[in-house]
């Protein structure tokens, strides 16, 4: 099921109503099975993968919690990894892994014939299996206590709002809020609509507006000159940013109408200046996940240049791979990690320039953004080919040709740009999204609306106005979902 | 009490809003320079009709009037089906004295198309066959549009109009040369064009309407790129002769230049032209009015 359906709009308005009338144990079975029915209605088959999961890991973390035994305790950690990453293994990498050895055994000149199985990607199976995983890791580290109630854990595993395509919200941040008792809340059913509507304006309005431009661009690239594919590309990290952004704001609106406080998973990314303050405001759930169960634990920066540079590589490209099984994926994280590897490198000259000559502050954030968004948009063209790659396609192939294209200077002008009215349309939707996420740091938009009711309706009505005219209602799937 | 207050308030603002913003859109897209705009304002008339896909685009308007000293209009649009095509050209005959020529490439009759017939919203207060095919073609845009007024603004169609507000549209026309890759690849690549009865009783229906008017009909199948492979062109070429008793003008292979050529399926502006000489000298399109008087 998808947030951007009617099938959703009949959903929300049978869970909530029951939600609040319940209470205790009856509440927890509702959510669960209305969890259950939010993803079945996408494949039922694999609610036995969450469930057996869920089983699972509420098992190994209560052995892992009761006994004091280092080697058992790290036995059944080791149990809960396999079982996690098996799951991941199997379902989202073998056919890479089955074509990667294939192409490989080709590359020394041995042929061989291994075809790929016909496996299904369970949707949101990167997200469950992070959020599970990260509960027998705080066991095994006695961050957390061990979850006695099997129910409670079941329906934190399901969560709806955030089941498919996050944000991954670890056990310590959501366990103990299963037990609150949560009550309606005029406050919060307002800051959450509030939420949801501008989740919905960045999805339906502006990623999906997006969306046919930027097909075109990656589906035939030869047939463009550079300002188009520039223009493509541009809105591609747009689109990527809206969609994901866009789902993220809506699950944490409707976690706030149910009582439950969700972290933020973005924050203005592409304001960034510096790629690691990027990797702190973008998909923030998953890149503080591989901080704290990767990085840190591979030595972080605390053993020397070298080891920094290597385990923020390491990091990097298992970020790529969790995004996709394919190589373009892979080459988007490696990317990103030379990045930050360049940036402990370039950092200090460019600050010892800006010390020399004094240049103003305004200045330096300029640049600074201005760099880090280039080559975010470099790396995003690998990415969007390798979503091709999914589809069979030639993901190098297509996102080289975007590139060569794009610096060939062949077109390089407005008067070459196919299609300039939907151009004109995605530019300026950009221009109100860009307008409201800087405003915001000032204004505080949610809050705003939140205590004054006459700004509550117009703020709403516009964005509702905005939805109709803009929107795109084909109830086409997010792009995280594949992930 | 007091949240049903804000509520009856928000939907009333919600409202009003979307009716304002809606006749505010509306005005914009009657006063358009736009194709379907000058249709439906009364500021369409011409001598020559053209009808067709985006192939038809290539009927490059200032070249045909340059060359024939006709005022024409061109109706087509990029992937036009032909139920819609009808539905225009019927509302052209019913709104403006008869053209002289009406010429129309075939190749429209090679897909329906629900979401451009939908686009077609901003339109349909102008014409109740319009609104009708719409009504059938997508029933849920249709009760969208009557439920909010801003959303039977929200399609292409509409974007364009606003693009052509102070702009005339006469030379919409893809207007590049083929990449030197992609022509090397015309011999590996091909087009499917499915024959459907529906669509070629469409054409027949559209012709006799034409014909009733008294306007000369023209069949005509555009350029495509040398070597570029159509399945289907054939079969829809019989059937359309057939279903209309009028021959079908085959230019498929007329030009062989590859520079003459924006994609396998468009000739561009320089394509266009040459073209639009050879229908000339066949005498698809009048000759010049100097050589007529």
């Amino acid at each position: 099921m998808v947030f951007n359906s009617i099938t959703f709009l009949v959903f929300s308005l049978v869970f909530f109503p029951l939600y609040f009338a319940l209470k205790g144990r009856p509440r927890l079975w509702w959510i669960l099975g209305m969890s259950y029915l939010f993803y079945g209605w996408w494949d039922w088959r694999f609610l036995s993968l969450i469930a057996l999961s869920t089983v699972m890991d509420f098992y190994f973390g209560a052995v892992i919690g009761r006994t004091d035994d280092a080697r058992r305790r790290r036995q059944f950690l080791a149990f809960s990894m396999v079982m996690n990453l098996g799951f991941l293994g199997v379902f989202k990498y073998l056919n890479f892994f089955i074509d990667s050895f294939a192409a490989l055994l080709h590359g020394f000149g041995l042929s061989v014939s291994m075809s790929s199985l016909e496996i299904i990607l369970p949707v949101g199976i990167s997200f469950y299996t992070f959020q599970s995983m990260s509960y027998t890791i705080d066991v095994y580290r006695r961050e957390i206590p061990v979850e006695r109630n099997l129910l409670k854990f079941a329906a934190f595993i399901a969560l709806f709002p955030q089941l498919v395509a996050g944000p991954i919200i670890r056990a310590r941040d959501l366990l103990y809020q299963m037990e609150e008792d949560k009550r309606f809340d005029w406050t919060r059913l307002y800051s959450g609509l509030g939420r949801i509507l501008w989740g919905f304006f960045k999805k339906v309005a502006v990623a999906d507006s997006l969306a046919p431009f930027v097909d075109q661009v990656f589906n035939a690239p030869e047939t463009f000159g550079s300002a188009h594919l520039l223009i493509g590309v541009v809105f591609y990290s747009f689109q990527i940013y809206c969609d994901f952004s866009g789902y993220s704001d809506i699950a944490i609106g409707l976690a706030r109408i149910m009582g439950y406080h969700f972290p933020e998973n973005f924050n203005t990314p592409y304001f960034s200046r510096s790629f690691s303050e990027f990797w702190s405001r973008w998909h923030i759930s998953l890149s503080s996940w591989l901080r704290d169960y990767l990085y840190i634990p591979l030595g972080g920066n605390r053993h020397g240049k070298w080891n920094t540079y290597r385990n923020n590589m390491l990091t990097m490209l298992l970020g790529g791979l969790w995004h996709g099984a394919n190589l373009a994926c892979v080459f988007w994280g490696v990317l990103h990690g030379l990045y930050l590897i360049a940036q402990r490198a370039v950092s200090p000259v460019w600050r010892g320039i800006v010390h020399t000559f004094r240049l103003p502050r305004w200045f330096d954030a300029a640049v600074c953004m201005a760099a880090v968004y280039a080559f975010t948009l470099l790396a995003w063209v690998y990415f969007r080919s390798g979503s091709i790659g999914l589809a069979g396609g030639d993901s190098f192939g297509t996102a080289n040709q975007v590139l060569r294209g794009i610096f060939s200077g062949e077109g390089l002008s407005w008067g070459a740009v196919i299609n300039k009215f939907q151009a004109l349309k995605g530019l300026l939707l950009i221009a109100i999204l860009l307008t409201v996420e800087a405003s915001n740091f000032r204004w505080r938009w949610n809050a705003a609306q939140v205590g004054q009711p006459v700004f509550r309706l117009a703020a709403f009505a516009v964005l509702l106005w905005m939805i109709a005219f803009f929107g795109t209602f084909g109830g086409s799937a997010f792009i995280y979902f594949q992930f | 009490m007091r949240h049903a207050f804000w509520f009856l308030a928000f939907m009333l603002l919600l409202l009003a809003g979307d009716r304002l913003g809606g006749r505010v859109m509306q005005r914009q897209t009657d006063a358009s320079q736009f194709r379907y705009s000058r249709l439906y304002n009364g500021r369409g008339e011409a001598d020559i009709v053209l009808l067709g896909n985006s192939r038809g685009l290539t009927f490059y308007q200032p070249a045909i009037e340059g060359m024939t000293g006709l005022r024409s209009i061109n109706l087509s649009y990029n992937g036009l089906p032909m139920d819609l095509a009808g539905v225009l050209l019927q509302d052209y005959l019913d709104r403006y004295p008869a053209p002289q020529k009406l010429l129309i490439d075939i190749t429209l009759c090679d897909r329906d198309n629900r979401q451009l017939t939908a686009g077609f919203l901003p339109y349909a207060p102008q014409s109740q066959r319009l609104d009708l095919l719409i009504h059938h073609a997508d029933t849920a845009a249709w009760y969208g549009a009557r439920v909010s007024a801003l959303f039977r603004f929200n399609n292409e169609v509409f974007q364009r109009a606003l693009y052509y507000r102070q702009r005339s549209d006469a030379d919409w026309l893809l207007d590049r040369v083929i990449a030197p890759e992609l022509a090397a690849a015309a011999a590996q690549n091909r087009y499917e064009i499915e024959v459907e009865e529906k669509r070629i009783r469409a054409l027949a229906e559209t012709v006799a309407a034409a014909h009733a008017k008294g306007v000369q009909v023209e069949l005509v199948i555009g350029p495509y790129f040398p070597g570029f492979q159509i399945i289907g062109l054939d079969a829809l070429k019989n059937a359309a002769g057939q279903a209309t008793g009028l021959p079908v003008r085959d230019y498929r292979a007329a030009l062989n230049d590859p520079a003459l050529f924006g994609d396998f399926m468009h000739p561009n502006k320089n394509g266009a032209i040459a073209y639009l000489e050879l229908l000339q000298k066949d005498r698809v399109l009048p000759p010049p009015q100097s050589e007529a008087n």
